[in-house]
């Protein structure tokens, strides 16, 4: 595999972050999945998702946020606070979740505390929980005032070509990646789970253009490559916000590989294409807010199902690994409803409660993970 | 769960209990007090209210009567529903569907049970639902999704937006229980053209929603009648908060408590006003006389809680502030946002309120939507603490109009929302001079830290801070 795409994933200053800068182009940093890269793509602006990967301490994190809140916010505040992401010129807020959307809030404060913390540009983007034609007509606005803001604070004009421009560009990397998919699940696939996460992680934090010619070249290689994974117990990943490559090695250790996701930094990233014929905005709206497999779209469970069901089946996994943040109430309910629905289908499951962070956890994660792999073997043994 | 537990429906067991309780008090006083040892943990609770006279016992009806309504609803022909404290229950009347509040039920459940709901609680997480997850839902959700409660025809929330542990409970528990699902959405601005547009298309789909699921049309006559009881209801609420503002304050420490559950349980209903009238006449009545709605008549101490209230068993929070001399002014969930209330008129924006206008249906489901967006926590938590409207503002100007000596939340560590942010609103309130204090315990779970433990603390902070002697 490339070795950019594992730089990109491990590094939050990468070197085409670093590059892109250096050209004296802006970035601005967004915290959810259901903001459209697009916009900033079609202004200029390369769309970089925040991350918390690489705090080692939660120190200022705790400072502002209450005890109670997902591990993941804290982090990325922590980064901020640390001033890991003073390359951001801008930064999005939504409301993914509530520990999330406060975000907003704890970042202002501590930017009040600690000079120069802050982006110029600093925005809270509403996102609707239900996809209705009211919901939708809703969140065309929001993204509208979003393109009015961009405009007006980094003087550039968004048009109409730009943005359709964009969306091919970003539907040309959603039609490869779901090609990578296709590639991870074969019965024996040329590539690790710990890879393909950072290939499809590599695609938050880089510019588009260079991300998908890295990606056609990374699938020319597969398909070339000799090397093939087999005999290994396929698992799929589930749940929380999973940025760091490291948890999907600690998983697949020497005895399993991850041959699919259901992981907002993961395959929901590039689920699903943008409309290219239709109003460029509505289609934005649409895709992203159709997009419903995070469970803050209340109401969706057996949709969400389903899908999981689908993707289950055709990469032929072994069992389903359904892991949430502590206090991440959204996904650990929703992997109990999992748990049960998957298990009646025959599917094994290990739902995992976790922190957010540098796997301060590693021994009592790993030895779950062995124990379910034994009880996978022991199902395959009586079956 | 302890098998026993499993003998008989939960709530059925509930209402029997508020039925005996309301009925207490019908004999002599000497067979009410031989009658109190029978139920030992229940009965300061039931002592508490009933020595408030008319208002408590109306309340101890008003829950059994509640109860009666949702249990027996299926078999008089009508529907039932599981919603949230923070959804009006009017549009539901006005459709004879019979509301089942989840955290009021749970409050039922801990003034009445030594274990308050705690086996309930640990049901939902061998269900699958998180341990994390708010408290005030999962008492009483736990009992429902053990199939102990009435059989349930639908599932409502308006917390999308403002409270994701709420919202998720209620979404967890249609998928878990097979029921039919419907969320009023909450954009983040109050005040904006789009947010008014959108919760009136929300509510029209509620609407469409509650007509499929029982079979009936809306009847414009019945929303009338239901609305002009909730505009009643608002005008004595705002008669009591102006009580409330005259120093000392005529209103007993428990009267904010019977205000908002009344609400949550029967607004636009005849059972709520009755409650509200009753609390109005005996307040006015002090206030004539110069009288401190306090059982020791001297106020030592005024305090504004932010959030929600302490819901242990025998009403200890309340208790401990009556014996204190503290006198209570008021949280989050007794306010109304109608353009009549005095806090509105005294620090609002006339947009940030709602009015009532009963024209034609248009004008009711406007008047219906802006009625539900304004409930407690969906008004003031939808959106950054410190924006225009919230949970910053409204604090400050409650605690200052009330005269408030120092302001104290409670929640629960399930409140995510509140929890995100509660650091810097306390930084924001002692700035503006106004002591104040986070308590860590769990409003409806005295596993987490016990009530004991929660008022060493508060008489710490007020010893600290020398608020009291």
């Amino acid at each position: 595999m490339n070795k950019a795409f594992m730089e990109a994933a491990l590094t939050l200053n990468n070197s085409y972050v670093r590059e892109w800068k250096g050209a004296g182009n802006k970035i601005v940093g967004y915290t959810c999945s259901y903001v459209p890269d697009e916009l900033f793509s079609a202004a200029g602006i390369l769309p970089y998702r925040i991350r918390g990967f690489g705090a080692t301490e939660a120190t200022i994190g705790d400072t502002y946020f209450g005890p109670f809140i997902c591990s993941l916010p804290k982090a990325m505040l922590q980064l901020a606070g640390e001033g890991k992401f003073d390359f951001l010129d801008g930064a999005i807020i939504t409301p993914g979740c509530d520990s999330m959307r406060r975000l907003d809030e704890c970042w202002r404060k501590a930017g009040e505390d600690i000079a120069g913390i802050m982006p110029k540009f600093f925005f809270h983007f509403g996102v609707p929980h239900k996809y209705t034609d009211y919901s939708v007509k809703w969140f065309i606005d929001e993204i509208l005032r979003l393109k009015s803001a961009i405009e007006e604070h980094f003087g550039t004009t968004i048009t109409e070509e730009k943005i359709r421009e964009s969306i091919r560009l970003f539907n040309k990397s959603r039609d490869l990646l779901e090609e990578f998919d296709r590639l991870r699940i074969t019965d024996a696939p040329a590539i690790t789970g710990t890879e393909a996460m950072a290939v499809i992680l590599a695609g938050t934090t880089m510019p588009r253009a260079p991300y998908v010619e890295l990606l056609e070249k990374l699938l020319n290689g597969i398909k070339k490559s000799g090397t093939r994974i087999s005999g290994m117990t396929r698992l799929m990943l589930v749940g929380s916000a999973s940025d760091d490559v490291n948890l999907v090695k600690l998983i697949e250790g020497n005895r399993a590989i991850v041959v699919g996701d259901n992981l907002c930094f993961g395959s929901r990233f590039h689920v699903d294409r943008v409309d290219e014929d239709g109003e460029p905005i509505e289609s934005l709206a649409r895709r992203y807010l159709a997009k419903n497999e995070c469970p803050r779209m209340y109401g969706e469970y057996a949709g969400r199902l389903k899908m999981l069901m689908d993707k289950a089946d055709k990469a032929k996994v072994d069992g389903v690994i359904l892991q949430n943040i502590r206090f991440c109430d959204l996904h650990g309910s929703e992997n109990g409803l999992f748990e049960r629905d998957l298990e009646r289908a025959g599917i094994p499951c290990l739902k995992i409660e976790r922190e957010y962070g540098p796997l301060v956890e590693t021994g009592r994660l790993k030895m779950r993970v062995d124990a379910f792999l034994e009880r996978i073997g022991q199902r395959r043994q009586t079956a | 769960m302890r098998p026993e537990l499993k003998e008989y429906k939960f709530d059925t067991m509930l209402w029997s209990t508020f039925v005996a309780a309301s009925k207490l008090k019908n004999g002599s006083e000497k067979e009410y007090r031989s009658m109190l040892p029978y139920i030992p943990y229940f009965n300061n609770t039931v002592d508490a209210l009933l020595k408030l006279g008319e208002p408590g016992r109306l309340f101890i009806e008003c829950i059994a009567k509640y109860f009666e309504n949702y249990i027996t609803a299926r078999e008089r022909g009508f529907h039932n529903a599981v919603t949230t404290f923070c959804f009006s229950p009017a549009i539901l009347y006005a459709m004879d569907v019979f509301p089942i509040c989840l955290e009021v039920i749970s409050v039922a459940q801990t003034f009445a049970y030594k274990r308050g709901t705690a086996e309930f609680l640990d049901y939902c997480n061998e269900a699958g639902y998180t341990e994390t997850s708010c408290s005030s839902q999962r008492g009483t959700l736990g009992a429902f999704l053990a199939g102990l409660g009435a059989d349930i025809d639908m599932i409502l929330t308006n917390t999308p937006g403002v409270c994701d542990t709420n919202a998720n409970a209620f979404a967890f528990a249609a998928a878990y229980l097979n029921k039919p699902f419907f969320s009023l959405d909450i954009p983040p601005v109050l005040v904006d053209p789009r947010t008014d547009e959108f919760q009136d298309s929300d509510f029209r789909a509620l609407i469409s929603f509650l007509e499929k699921q029982t079979g009936r049309k809306l009847d414009q006559d019945r929303l009338r009648i239901v609305l002009d009881e909730v505009a009643k209801q608002e005008e004595i609420v705002a008669e009591l908060e102006d009580l409330a503002r005259i120093v000392p304050n005529p209103l007993p420490v428990a009267y904010n408590l019977m205000v908002y559950a009344s609400r949550f349980l029967f607004s636009g209903m005849k059972e709520c006003t009755a409650v509200l009238e009753s609390m109005r006449r005996i307040g006015t009545d002090n206030a004539d006389n110069g009288l401190s709605g306090l059982s020791g008549g001297v106020e030592k101490l005024r305090t504004f809680f932010c959030y929600i209230d302490h819901y242990t068993n025998s009403l200890k929070l309340w208790d401990f502030l009556d014996r204190n001399g503290i006198c209570y002014q008021g949280n989050i969930l007794s306010r109304s946002w109608a353009d009549t209330a005095p806090h509105v008129k005294e620090y609002h924006t006339e947009a940030a309120s709602y009015s009532f206008d009963d024209t034609d249906l248009d004008s009711m489901i406007r008047t219906m939507a802006g009625h539900n967006a304004r409930m407690p926590m969906i008004k003031s938590i939808r959106g950054p603490y410190d924006a225009p409207d919230m949970w910053l503002q409204d604090t400050l100007s409650l605690a200052k109009m009330y005269n408030a000596d120092c302001i104290i939340y409670n929640g629960t560590p399930g409140c995510r929302n509140t929890w995100g942010m509660v650091k810097l609103l306390a930084r924001d309130t002692e700035k503006a001079g106004i002591p104040t204090f986070i308590m860590y315990g769990d409003a409806f779970d005295d596993r987490v830290e016990s009530w004991e433990a929660s008022q060493d603390r508060l008489e710490e902070f007020f010893r600290v801070r020398r608020l009291m002697p």
